[in-house]
């Protein structure tokens, strides 16, 4: 450990890569919100030194194999530790690079696209806090650490999802968002706890290096895993917390760009990677990792065949490539897993944003709307569509591929070939829905050939002023993101190297084992592109898929799973009113019942427990107070033996 | 001797000040009970702490409270006092907490021996505080300007929070 | 000074029952902030007793912890019963239940 010390460089820059963001955020909020321009300059300035430091950062340490740790003590207590500081590993450096630079060119991006809202400080301003929690997040050196910035991550993400306030279902996602995030959460802190109380030291590196197997059980060790992925669940939208994500579109496209490709949800998996080698003690757990991952990616892409609303489409792929991440990971692919989460942030970005040039022109987010509207005739975005659709779907020569590729490799190499067989067809689909969008959008049909059933109800989109599209600030961030997933592939090699280190044997082998697997991969995209091309590209196609001849299906896949039905089924009824008819049922029984036996105090009982759902905040309190007089005797017979 | 003065003195002017109806006379009860704990930590070693616990809270929190209480006028006599389906099991959970509690600080071996003196001066204590909580005070430093930005936003009323956005 | 440690925790341990009941019975929310106070001082006399008998500071520096904790809770808290008994005309604190 390193204490602090000022005069060094790199320590320097790490500071002022992390800070420069909150100092925007407080300078907007307590100063500038009044004028509009210096806010939007101030965050892109903050951000923009962020970016740099990132860059410097990363060509500084390059070669540096071991993990530099700047920490200090925040709390110590006899047996415990909690450090607080910095870790800069490759891992961490990578992830602050794609942070920043997915902020940056989000936040030029926005200034078109917000320009004119009444809320355009105050949405600079919750910018530039998300990007100081999430950078934060990336090189937090202990899990306590992690875990504060995560939760700030989750506040910041709340209100941008919730931007537009006066709009009712905009605050309703937010909450949503919120509240089964938080469900993750509190899972990953009782984990946190767990491993506080085994280890001692919540530090990551202490966690990752081998000694702390031996300082849990490994029934432990796999309940605390499993324990932390659950915020991971929770935070990357995987199987079942996953139905916030699509909701979360209510915010505005910018933020859905940043929330799925570099931030939010990357933050779980970006946790994941992080603790990779403490879940690899775990192989229980690293199964189960396994399945939660498929079994995400499958349910998300077959939503994603039948949306109708553009944004959701994408919604759903996240959560599906997000599940292909997590399957890599889990299969032992940690370069996989790492190098799909670069290239998705590149290309998943790249979608939204191309995606809001449209949303911008045309005011609406349904995509035959889109395609009747001529969304073709926006030459830059649609090209650039077509790049990170290629990318989504894994063709080559776009960075989609060669992480695919490594993802496959990897569960190639897993115990069984069901996770194999699972990938390709996650594969297959995800080519299918990303081409459908995308012949949708491009090859609309003459107005003759309108076909029946659900596509002809809504209104003409509205012909706005075609030129807004293409003004500077939307194109430049849309080239470079381009470029970025153009070029990216091609880098596995020197990634691979700078994030695993020549020393360590290399997770993933390419090529001998599995030389058909790339051309299986090749074949299953294209057969889905052409599938899609088939059903909604060609001249007099049907523009149905075949999901959608299926009733049964569509139902299905169009109610997400009917999962969203199950969560307000269960909260409704059974949290809300059944307990509460319960209580009350007790209630009138015991008053009504004359049945003058019963005491006065059940009778009380009855009412306090009908009170307890009335919502004042002192018998809740009473109950806080109850169970931990209850613990403390339950502690106190435990240790005294009984008397 | 001092210390049981003392520590009847916070007891008897605590049990008054959370049983008076009048809002004023229970902050001032309430005075005398932090003036005693002020008495408490001299006796224990912790001068400083002592002096700063009769600013802060005798000084500075108190005073806030009796702002508050004689700014908005009230009569406090609608208030109903300790209704029963709130005192029985406040009165139950408490009497299982204060017998657990005495167990357990009679059973505990080495409470019944008297206290060493220690000598907290103040020197020391700031020199034990910066060297090994300096990161925990920067904490508290900012969590106390967040609670004042909080508290003067919400004190601002009602008529200026939809207008954030006018701008 | 010959006040065994025993002692002291007895009386920061009726401070806090005193704490908790002003706090769980009262139906006024300053007198339940007051409460919060009461508790908040007597964690510190057991903090101080406590680091008499181990001889470390460690216990001193939290009370003074406690001391900015309770500051800030008091001024947001009162700022919040200010608003709230603007709004509802009410110390009572089951008239702040829009959340129901």
């Amino acid at each position: 450990m390193i204490p602090f010390q000022a005069e060094d460089a790199i320590h320097m820059t790490v500071i002022l890569a992390t800070l420069t963001p909150l100092v925007a955020f407080l300078l907007i909020m307590l100063g500038t919100r009044a004028r509009k321009n210096l806010s939007a300059g101030l965050s892109l300035g903050a951000i923009a030194i962020s970016f740099g430091c990132s860059l410097l950062l990363l060509a500084r340490l390059w070669n540096v194999r071991e993990p530099l740790e700047y920490s200090t003590r925040w709390v110590a207590l006899n047996r415990m530790e909690i450090p607080f500081g910095f870790l800069l590993d490759p891992v961490s450096l990578l992830m602050l690079s794609i942070v920043t630079l997915i902020c940056l060119l989000v936040q030029v991006y926005s200034l078109g696209y917000m320009a004119g809202d009444p809320g355009f400080s105050r949405y600079y301003a919750f910018m530039s806090l998300f990007a100081w929690a999430m950078t934060s997040l990336v090189l937090s050196s202990s899990l306590l650490q992690l875990f504060i910035f995560w939760e700030l991550v989750g506040l910041s993400s709340y209100l941008l999802i919730g931007f537009w306030y006066e709009k009712f279902s905009a605050t309703q996602a937010g909450k949503k968002a919120f509240v089964m995030t938080r469900a993750g959460d509190v899972s990953f802190l009782l984990g946190l706890i767990l491993v506080l109380v085994h280890v001692g030291n919540p530090a990551i590196l202490e966690m990752n290096s081998l000694d702390s197997a031996g300082l849990m059980p490994s029934g432990i060790l796999t309940f605390a895993a499993l324990l932390i992925f659950g915020g991971i669940v929770g935070k990357s939208a995987q199987f079942p917390l996953m139905t916030w994500l699509p909701d979360a579109m209510e915010g505005p496209t910018p933020v859905s760009a940043l929330l799925h490709s570099a931030t939010m949800v990357a933050a779980g998996v970006y946790l994941f990677a992080r603790l990779f080698p403490f879940f690899a003690l775990s192989p229980t757990a690293m199964g189960i990792f396994l399945f939660i991952g498929t079994v995400s990616m499958i349910l998300a892409s077959t939503m994603a065949m039948v949306a109708r609303d553009i944004k959701q489409v994408w919604a759903y792929s996240t959560i599906s490539q997000l599940g292909f991440m997590i399957m890599g990971l889990a299969a032992g692919g940690y370069f996989a897993g790492v190098f799909h989460l670069t290239t998705h942030a590149g290309f998943k970005a790249l979608l939204f944003l191309c995606s809001g040039v449209f949303i911008h022109t045309w005011h609406t987010n349904d995509i035959f709307e889109l395609g009747k509207g001529g969304a073709r005739r926006l030459k830059i975005p649609v090209i650039a569509l077509v790049v990170a659709a290629g990318a989504l779907a894994g063709l080559p020569p776009f960075s989609g591929f060669f992480s695919k590729e490594a993802i496959l490799a990897a569960l190639a190499l897993s115990s069984h070939p069901v996770w194999l067989a699972a990938g390709l067809l996650g594969v297959f689909l995800t080519a299918y829905y990303a081409f459908r969008v995308l012949c949708i959008l491009l090859f609309p049909p003459s107005a003759g050939e309108e076909p029946s059933g659900p596509v002809g109800g809504l209104a003409p989109a509205p012909k706005g002023s075609r030129q807004e599209g293409s003004s500077r600030t939307f194109i430049w961030p849309l080239i470079i993101l381009a470029f970025l997933t153009l070029l990216l592939g091609f880098f596995q090699g020197p990634l691979q190297h700078f994030l695993l280190g020549e020393g360590k044997a290399l997770l993933v082998d390419h090529g001998e084992q599995a030389g058909w697997l790339p051309f299986t991969a090749l074949f299953l995209s294209l057969a889905g592109v052409g599938l899609a091309w088939a059903e909604f590209g060609r001249c007099g196609a049907a523009r149905l898929s075949f999901v959608e001849r299926i009733p049964f299906l569509r139902e299905l896949f169009s109610r997400r799973w009917y999962l969203d039905h199950f969560y307000h089924f269960f909260v409704d009824r059974i949290v809300d009113r059944g307990f509460s008819k319960l209580f009350a049922q007790n209630d009138n029984r015991v008053i009504d019942g004359s049945i003058e036996a019963v005491s006065r105090g059940t009778l009380e009982a009855g009412r306090f427990l009908a009170f307890l759902q009335s919502g004042m905040i002192q018998y809740r309190l009473l109950v806080s107070f109850a169970v931990m007089v209850l613990l403390s005797l339950y502690f106190f017979y435990r240790d005294s033996g009984g008397f | 001797m001092i210390f049981y003065l003392t520590g009847g003195l916070i007891v008897a002017s605590t049990a008054m000040a959370i049983t008076r109806r009048h809002m004023v006379h229970a902050v001032i009860y309430l005075l005398f009970s932090f003036f005693g704990t002020a008495i408490l930590f001299y006796l224990l070693g912790a001068p400083l702490l002592a002096a700063l616990w009769v600013i802060i809270y005798a000084g500075a929190i108190m005073v806030l409270f009796l702002f508050v209480v004689m700014m908005i006028r009230t009569d406090a006599t609608e208030e109903v006092m300790f209704p029963l389906n709130q005192w029985l099991p406040a009165a139950i959970f408490g009497a299982i907490y204060m017998a657990v509690g005495a167990a357990v600080v009679l059973m505990t071996p080495g409470t019944e021996v008297a206290l060493p003196l220690m000598a907290g001066s103040p020197r020391e204590f700031a020199l034990y505080v910066f060297q090994n909580h300096w990161l925990s005070i920067e904490i508290v430093s900012l969590l106390l300007l967040v609670a004042l930005v909080g508290a003067m936003s919400l004190g601002r009323g009602k008529g200026r929070d939809r207008t954030e956005d006018e701008a | 000074m010959i006040v065994p440690f025993g002692h002291v925790l007895m009386l920061a341990g009726m401070l806090f029952l005193l704490g908790v009941f002003c706090t769980l019975t009262r139906r006024n929310l300053v007198m339940i902030i007051l409460g919060v106070e009461v508790m908040l001082n007597a964690a510190a006399i057991a903090f101080v007793g406590a680091a008499l008998h181990w001889q470390s500071l460690e216990g001193q520096a939290f009370v003074l912890f406690i001391m900015a904790i309770a500051a800030t809770e008091v001024s947001v808290g009162l700022a919040l019963i200010v608003y709230a008994y603007r709004r509802s005309g009410s110390f009572d604190p089951s008239s702040c239940n829009l959340l129901r």
